[in-house]
């Protein structure tokens, strides 16, 4: 299984805690996981081996949208998912955290390892290996491909 | 729709004390697993042992303040519940606990409230702990006290609306 490093950002320690327990209990791989307690602290600590993100929106300092959107700014990083973990559900909220912060996902808390795992399965091959996002030309190639084999 | 000013409001429009309560009702379900009760308050006040997680939802306009009054012995069950294990009470990680309670609660009745128009955005939480402790409500500002009653144990959710400075 493949060791996947996954970047948990929220002020609070216990919500912290709960978002890798239920990545240790969904067996989508083994994680590696680089804490953050603010927006902040999470740009400080990112670097190019962060290979999965999941963000908490209301925190001191930087909140979760512009640390998601400063994230997208640095470029090169769409590949990334980016899962937004808040209280917040309004639908204002998820349109503003997928569209202006370049989230990928958006789970409401309280969520239930199963809740998390339908979210985030898809971005996990069966060896446990980050898919990532297609990026345009990977999207054309395996259309074309697709084609082709039909 | 709440006016502007508040000068000649005396208490909190019903729809949003119901939305609210609603709201509590809904958190605490999805942590705890089972509905809480809301319980008509009989206008007792004593002192509390415990915890009070405070958050505003907020806009340019008016200010709906939340406090979660949480005895002891409810805020140990909570934590069981939520986390797995019994927390002690005294350690930071309650604070944080009921301070993440209360954000989720606080975005629940953000997303309620927009319903009735009101369209504001929830505070950082901040918790208080203590023994002997008194909960005031302000005289001038409508408020309005629940009591609910779960499977954790008995806590309380009051209410402040007043305008945002």
């Amino acid at each position: 299984m493949g060791k996947v490093k996954a970047l948990v950002v929220d002020d609070s320690k216990i919500m912290r805690s709960a978002v890798k327990r239920a990545l240790d209990q969904l067996m989508l791989a083994e994680f590696e996981y680089v804490e953050a307690m603010d927006g902040q602290d999470a740009l400080d600590k990112f670097d190019d081996e962060i290979e999965i993100m999941f963000v908490d929106w209301n925190m001191p300092n930087m909140t979760g949208v512009e640390f998601s959107r400063a994230i997208r700014d640095k470029g090169d990083t769409e590949h990334i998912p980016i899962i937004m973990v808040t209280a917040e559900k309004s639908m204002g909220k998820v349109d503003k955290a997928l569209n202006e912060g370049g989230a990928n996902e958006y789970i409401t808390k309280p969520f239930t390892a199963d809740k998390m795992h339908q979210t985030i399965s898809r971005y996990f091959d069966d060896d446990g290996n980050i898919i990532g996002e297609e990026t345009e030309e990977e999207e054309e190639k395996s259309f074309f491909s697709s084609i082709l084999k039909s | 729709m709440i006016p502007q000013s508040l000068q000649d409001i005396h208490e909190i429009p019903v729809e949003f004390v119901d939305l609210v309560k609603e709201s509590v009702i809904n958190t605490f379900a999805s942590i705890i697993g089972s509905e809480p009760s809301y319980i008509k308050p009989n206008g007792e006040s004593k002192s509390l042992n415990g915890i009070i997680g405070n958050i505003a939802v907020f806009n340019q306009h008016h200010t709906l303040s939340l406090m979660i009054v949480i005895p002891k012995e409810t805020a140990l069950k909570l934590s069981e519940v939520f986390i797995g294990m019994e927390i002690p009470f005294e350690s930071n990680d309650m604070g944080d606990l009921v301070g993440e309670i209360s954000n989720i609660l606080a975005g629940d009745v953000a997303a309620n409230i927009e319903t009735v128009g009101f369209r504001g955005q929830s505070s950082l939480p901040t918790a208080t702990r203590g023994s002997d402790l008194t909960l005031f409500m302000p005289n001038k500002p409508p408020t309005e006290k629940m009591k609910f009653s779960g499977p954790t144990g008995d806590f309380w959710v009051n209410m402040a609306l007043s305008e945002s400075r």
